[in-house]
């Protein structure tokens, strides 16, 4: 990107391109560690189960939002889920994960009780509907991210 | 089967903890309007300081108004150009790293900043080349260096990139 302002033709009116960084680092913290951890070395994808409420949340969290039970049940749950919301965007943005258009869902996976955030891939805006079958895709090279789920493709 | 030392076990299980990253530039864009158009312009086009003058209590402004901050009227087209000497009437040595708000990049560390009384009389704040403190003193006089590369220049007032020691 051009660090310099334009000129607009025909007029004394300058277009100043700035930007800004905002460097942020976090730490995942014990249970989102070990979730990520488990993306990237076994490509599981885990939630914690309250003993309480008998509900698993994906992605793993330490406490239940309702009862406040600790929770130390870790679970697997599937690779495959349904499709409960999306949404598709064409508005490109610096922070997006990939080149528009892109389509972000929220997944229900089987085994779990919570929705799921992520990006559907392979698939027709035009096709999708509330309710599809989706699974989940690797990327090769995992880096202990969430975007270690390439995005949910699909079923059949 | 051998016993597993307690030792070894809990350092076979000792968690990882992933730390998470962020720093993507978030680009935008402003329109700088007609008459800090024009403060731009000149400052590129022509390395001159410009600034416009109030018809009615003829003071200078600058950043260049639309409507006069003292008298509330409007300033019109009358531009004066700035004399680009001047004389340090207070520094502060900056040892702190600053950030640039328009690209988040560093400053370069250590550069004093300092009011300059022009010499029409017009204070204006900027960077001297002096980076030794020694050297400082209120009073020196001071002389305006641009950006040589033409391509790099548009940026309004860091278009000037510090002010240069002169004997006079």
């Amino acid at each position: 990107m051009s660090k310099v302002t334009e000129k607009l033709e025909g007029m004394n009116v300058w277009i100043y391109h700035g930007q800004i960084y905002i460097p942020n680092i976090y730490s995942a913290g014990a249970v989102g560690s070990r979730f990520l951890v488990g993306l990237r070395d076994k490509k599981r994808i885990m939630g914690t189960r309250c003993p309480t409420c008998n509900r698993v949340y994906v992605p793993a969290r330490s406490v239940c939002k309702d009862c406040f039970s600790q929770l130390d049940e870790w679970i697997e749950v599937s690779h495959q889920g349904t499709v409960l919301s999306y949404s598709v965007c064409h508005q490109p943005n610096p922070v997006q994960p990939v080149e528009t258009p892109l389509v972000y869902g929220i997944i229900q996976l089987d085994g779990a009780d919570t929705g799921f955030v992520h990006m559907l891939g392979e698939v027709d805006p035009e096709q999708l509907r509330v309710g599809m079958r989706v699974q989940a895709v690797f990327k090769e090279e995992r880096v202990a991210s969430i975007l270690d789920i390439k995005y949910f493709k699909p079923l059949g | 089967m051998a016993r597993e030392s307690p030792k070894k076990k809990a350092k076979e299980s000792k968690p990882e903890y992933i730390q998470v990253a962020f720093n993507t530039p978030r680009p935008y864009n402003w329109s700088t309007g007609k008459y800090l158009g024009k403060f731009y312009a000149e400052a590129k086009e022509n390395r001159k300081i410009v600034g416009n003058r109030c018809p009615k209590c003829k003071e200078i402004w600058l950043q260049p108004t639309v409507v006069c901050p003292k008298c509330k009227v409007d300033m019109g087209w009358d531009w004066v150009q700035l004399p680009q000497t001047g004389t340090v009437t207070q520094y502060t040595y900056l040892v702190y790293p600053l950030w640039d708000p328009h690209y988040g990049e560093k400053w370069a560390n250590p550069y004093p900043s300092a009011m300059i009384l022009l010499d029409n009389g017009f204070y204006y704040r900027a960077f001297l080349e002096e980076t030794d403190k020694d050297k400082l003193r209120v009073g020196m006089r001071v002389q305006a260096v641009w950006k040589e590369d033409y391509e790099e220049r548009g940026q309004g007032p860091a278009d000037i990139l510090y002010f240069r020691t002169i004997e006079d």
